[in-house]
């Protein structure tokens, strides 16, 4: 019942993966039908992280239906043609697992940790879910009534919650990403069990799917499990809806004020950036820690310990399959005019096209960047998302082993042509948040 | 400000929640062919045994005990300094104990806070402070800079002035914020309740004790408790017990030992039959309920064990605890309800827990009460120990994953003097656990005839119903910060009315000649904001024109005016005209002069609740709604007259104004202090600068454009 959010920057580094030191060996496999298969042996606990990532994500959805990909996320755990309803968790908890799963703009991810000696029923749990769950009515009108509760919790009575909506919208006019990934409720509400039914068979099929094994397992037994239970579920004929379109260039700032129920203005500035995996997606990233990483980083600095502007700062990319962008926050300390504190965060990253980086400063960068990556793979549970995140976004789950290489490739000159190229004005969206009025 | 900074590092772009539903039958057709071996679940396979990792241990000649934990799986060490003495009491300077722990790493003999903020990052290392203690870690490569820094931290603090200042305004910040977050003052009250204001657990932080804490204090904790011979180094990670020597002794060898003094605190009384304690939180909507009483049971005990066991059948697990199956999947009374049993070296305690509607507050409490007592009575099924029983060992074998759960086994072996093999017969012992022994325990610890019923809530809504669970019939009420309110009952002699009041307020203000007479108001005041100094004008002329500008340094940075029609509402430089809706209705509010004149005309309702506490004064409630059905409660002073507080909620907040100060302003009372908690972190006190009655305003100050 906890399936917490995952912190943004978090995201980024568990998707960065492995440092150098520490090789992460695996192997994969493709069944007849499409499925991916990677598995990750290691021995030092008897526990097993058993998880399949589908690739759909709010991208894929149809403009009219929105919110789809999220609210399988919830309607999965319903049962199957063996699982009764409600009894999906009890399997687990049982078992002495845990288990949760999570939706984004590209992909849906479930998984279960258990005792290793469980892996059979993990299996069994995941290929029932892809082979035929219950899609019907009855689990829909209880789960639409979950996703209006968690809706109001979580983005409409959470200070600031609605602030990636609010941004994507305003960032992108045709791309899905301008649409946020719970979605709307009246095409949830409008929609029929039928479309519901159709969109399950279009993206829940084993050849839009990876499975990935982490833990406790002998590659081989791993495999002849996951072939018993994966091999016969058929594949699709169709070819899986993913969007072409391309999102034209911002074509000048877009400046608005959003007003919610705050105490303290902020301000958000969203820059247009590459894909993820490409290389001046690499610069972008090094940029914001740089920006943002630590109590002695540039905003942190200028705005929180010197100016006393902001109480809080940042900036994060968000890594998308498509091209997608990086956000620039602060909060204003009581007090401060939010176009003051915009002008401080513009000025430090003006400071960043224009003046040198030092090197006593880029040596601080690079050993952030090492010391996050060598964190970031301590779990099991991590490991097996990072590989079949690799593999959905990039083709090459190895990259759990070699992308800090890309990373430390970055060169100084890189960051300054990131900075300048897309950290411009003409290319981002400004958005004030702003308390709505209350009488004193 | 900790929320706000939360909210912003949350990603919105993963959203993820639970399902649960109830169980009915299914029937979907085959299409495929012979599918029947899926019909069950799978069988495991046979378990491996859980195998605990080791650690070793030695101390050094300063009697500091170092606890290491070799694990090379990643590159990382981390140094844990753990102290060891008991919690103290803090007495009128509740909170300086981490004050002190917060201030050690904000200024050395060698470095100040931002060089230590820069030496850390450089390194891509962690490093925090606290009362009990430090924790750094690296990669281990980075070992000896960060112990250099760590060791720096703990031998030279400063403890300088404005960082403590930071500190205290900060508290400050968190504490006016929990005066209206209803689990805050559960537990403020809970800790009162349970252990008394005599012991350590019974201690709460308010806002005169952080005003008596001093550096002094601070440096005085620090030079008392930060010894060697206090003190565990745990040190976990990339590292072979004979290089954690080695460092161990470079780095803290030199730390000299001290005395540390030892306490002994009185057990309080059990509480004697149900005691129900109300917190009150006007226009709440939700009630939060907490069950609970002190449990001795010391770490380590036989009983643990079972009684861990017996608790997660009452309220544990994920969603299988009977109170979650009960009162979340049967009733539909709350999100989730669970319960914890503590073992403590003083003394634990037993919680259950949960926030439920208004409506179901005295159902949920029966409901409760009604597990408590089952659990006592019937002994449990095979099954729901079975379950208990897996679902204990799997967070058990999960936990192991991390190599930081050895080196707490071994620092609680260590500190609760557990017996050497007390980690390694875990699991043995969680197996051999009989449904006898379950029983066993809900006997001997769970006590639904003694324990302090605490709930937060909507007074008015709630209270009444809660007094047939209370063994004496009458509520005991308490203050945010768990005081208790002892004129709460005052009972209301029947001449009283709400118009009596009402009347006895324009009384007290001037009389409803004086009142009626004045055709404009000016009010000038001032507030502190976070070290900011904001001025605030207001202007009223009659009947219906109002304008209101909230400057700071300088700058105007929120604005309205209203000309009896529509209104302008600016933010910032940016403007709105509002011609309808309801925030046009707030401020059409607004523009009033002394609305307490038209209490009595149609549209108004006026309802008195009785008496009640307003720091210190008894005051009468009374419940007013205006034309517009928007609701607010207001406490005149019983013996002044005056408007002492007002509360409105609306949908998302719940804000309360102070009244203070009243002075006599031509013949009009006035306050000259008003304070507004609720709608910001911290509370908002406004004083009166300068205040005018019937001074010519100019009509442009009221001109909608």
């Amino acid at each position: 019942m906890n399936r917490f959010l995952i912190p943004v920057f978090l995201l980024t580094w568990i998707s960065m993966a492995q440092a150098q030191l520490n090789k992460i060996n695996f192997q994969e496999f493709t069944l007849d039908n499409g499925l991916h298969v990677i598995l990750h042996q290691d021995k030092s606990t008897p526990i097993v992280a058993v998880s399949v990532m589908y690739h759909v994500g709010s991208k894929n959805e149809n403009p009219e239906r929105t919110g789809f990909a999220h609210f399988f996320e919830h309607l999965l755990f319903e049962g199957s043609e063996n699982i009764s309803r409600g009894e999906y968790d009890k399997y687990i908890e049982k078992a002495g697992g845990t288990l949760n799963a999570n939706t984004s703009m590209d992909r849906t991810y479930y998984f279960e940790i258990l005792p290793s000696n469980q892996l059979e029923l993990g299996l069994w749990l995941e290929s029932e879910r892809m082979l035929h769950a219950k899609v019907e009515n009855v689990g829909i009108e209880t789960q639409r009534q979950v996703v209006k509760e968690e809706r109001r919790q979580r983005i409409d009575n959470q200070p600031y919650g609605s602030f990636l909506e609010q941004i994507m919208k305003r960032a992108y006019k045709t791309h899905p990403y301008k649409w946020p990934v719970i979605g709307s409720m009246a095409h949830l509400d409008a929609a029929e069990e039928k479309d519901y039914k159709n969109f399950y068979k279009d993206f829940y099929v084993p050849n839009n799917a990876i499975i990935s094994i982490a833990g406790d397992i002998d590659y081989e037994n791993a495999k002849a499990l996951v072939t018993k239970y994966f091999s016969t579920i058929p594949k699709s004929m169709k070819p899986i809806y993913r969007p072409t379109v391309v999102e034209p260039a911002l074509g000048g700032e877009v400046r608005d004020t959003f007003y919610d129920n705050i105490q303290l203005p902020a301000v958000l500035m969203a820059y247009r950036i590459p894909a993820a995996g490409t290389p001046e997606y690499y610069a972008v990233s090094m940029l914001g820690t740089l920006l943002s990483q630590g109590e002695s980083s540039r905003l942190q600095r200028a705005l929180v310990d010197d100016q006393q502007k902001a109480v809080a700062v940042g900036n994060f990319p968000l890594d998308l399959e498509d091209p997608g962008v990086s956000i620039a926050y602060g909060i204003c300390s009581m007090g401060t005019d939010v176009l003051d504190a915009e002008k401080s965060i513009t000025a430090e990253i003006d400071r960043i096209k224009t003046e040198p980086i030092g090197d006593e400063e880029f040596q601080k960068w690079s050993n952030q960047v090492e010391n996050d990556f060598v964190t970031s793979n301590s779990r099991v549970a991590g490991i097996a998302e990072s590989l079949a995140n690799y593999k959905m976004y990039y083709g090459d789950a190895n990259l759990i082993n070699t992308e800090l290489q890309r990373y430390l490739a970055v060169t100084k000159d890189d960051i300054k042509n990131a900075a300048i190229k897309y950290y411009n004005n003409n290319n981002r969206v400004v958005l004030h948040y702003l308390p709505k009025p209350v009488n004193p | 400000m900790k929320k706000l900074i939360f909210a912003f590092s949350v990603i919105f772009f993963f959203t993820q929640c639970a399902k649960k539903t109830i169980e009915t039958a299914s029937n979907v057709q085959q299409n495929q062919v012979d599918k029947s071996w899926r019909k069950m679940a799978p069988a495991p396979a046979a378990a491996r045994d859980i195998q605990l990792g080791a650690y070793s241990t030695f101390d050094l000649a300063n009697g500091l005990k170092v606890i290491v934990v070799e694990n090379h799986k990643l590159p990382k060490v981390s140094y844990q300094l753990s102290l060891n003495n008991e919690a103290l009491i803090e007495g009128d300077k509740a909170g300086y104990t981490s004050f002190a722990g917060e201030l050690i790493n904000k200024g050395t003999k060698n470095r100040t806070k931002a060089q230590i903020d820069e030496s850390i990052d450089f390194i891509g290392a962690d490093l925090s402070t606290s009362a009990s203690g430090i924790f750094a870690s690296s990669l281990k490569k980075h070992g000896d800079k960060l112990l250099e820094i760590m060791t720096d931290v703990l031998y030279n603090p400063t403890f300088p002035k404005e960082e403590f200042e930071k500190v205290r305004k900060r508290t400050a910040s968190n504490l006016a914020s929990s005066k209206t977050n209803p689990e805050a003052i559960a537990s403020n009250i809970r800790s009162i309740v349970n252990f008394g204001s005599n012991h350590p657990y019974g201690e709460v932080q308010t806002d005169e004790t952080i005003k008596n804490i001093t550096v002094d204090d601070c440096v005085k904790y620090y030079n008392t408790y930060f010894k060697p011979n206090n003190a565990y180094l745990v040190i976990v990670g990339d590292i072979t017990p004979e290089e954690a020597k080695a460092q161990a002794n470079k780095y803290f060898s030199k730390w000299e030992k001290g005395t540390i003094p030892s306490f002994n605190y009185n057990t309080p009384t059990p509480v004697k039959g149900a005691q129900v304690r109300f917190g009150n939180k006007d226009g709440a909507v939700q009630s939060v309920i907490n069950i609970s009483y002190p449990v001795d049971m010391k770490p380590g005990s036989a009983d643990a064990i079972k009684a861990s066991l017996m608790n997660s059948i009452l309220g544990g697990g994920i969603f299988s605890g009977r109170l979650m199956q009960n009162l979340r999947d049967k009733k539909a009374y709350t999100y989730g309800a669970r319960s914890n049993i503590s073992t403590d070296k003083l003394l634990g305690n037993f919680n259950a827990f949960a926030s439920v509607r208004n409506e179901v507050t005295d159902s949920s409490v029966t409901e409760f009460l009604y597990e408590m007592n089952r659990i006592v009575k019937e002994p449990v099924s095979e099954s729901d120990l079975k379950l208990a029983k897996s679902s204990t060992a799997g967070n058990f074998g999960r936990s192991l994953e991390s190599p930081q759960t050895i080196a707490n086994f071994a620092l609680n072996t260590f500190r609760y003097n557990l017996p050497k093999d007390y980690y390694n017969n875990y699991l043995k012992n969680v197996d051999a656990v009989t449904v006898g022994d379950i029983q066993a325990m809900a006997s001997k610890y769970i006590r639904p005839e003694n324990c302090n019923i605490v709930v937060v809530g909507n007074k008015d809504n709630v209270a009444d119903k809660l007094k047939k669970f209370d063994a004496d019939g009458e509520l005991d009420f308490y203050d945010a910060f768990g005081k208790k309110i002892e004129t709460n009952n005052v009972a209301l002699s029947a001449d009283i009315t709400a118009q009596s009041v009402i009347e006895d307020y324009i009384e007290a203000l001037g009389g409803s000649a004086k009142l009626k007479a004045v055709k404009t108001l000016q009010l000038g005041m001032k507030a502190s904001m976070m070290g900011q100094e904001a001025s605030f004008e207001t202007y009223q002329m009659a009947p219906d024109k109002y304008a209101s500008k909230m400057q700071m340094m300088g700058m105007v940075v929120q604005e309205q005016k209203y000309n009896g029609v529509k209104a302008s509402v600016g933010q910032m430089g940016k403007n709105q005209i509002l011609t309808e809706g309801s925030e046009l209705a707030e401020i059409k509010k607004q523009a009033i002069l002394f609305e307490q004149l038209r209490y009595n005309t149609t549209g108004y309702k006026m309802e008195l609740k009785g008496i009640e506490n307003v720091e210190g004064s008894n005051c009468y409630k009374l419940v007013v709604t205006d034309p517009m059905e928007k609701q607010t409660t207001e406490f005149y002073d019983v013996k002044s007259g005056l408007l002492m507080r007002t509360v409105s909620a609306s949908e998302k907040m719940t804000m309360t104004i102070d009244y203070k100060d009243y002075k006599a302003v031509d013949g009009i009372m006035i306050p000259h202090t008003s304070s507004i908690s609720g709608v910001m972190p911290t509370a908002l006190v406004m004083e009166a600068t300068n205040v005018a009655i019937n001074k010519e305003i100019s009509p442009d100050t009221f001109k909608v454009e």
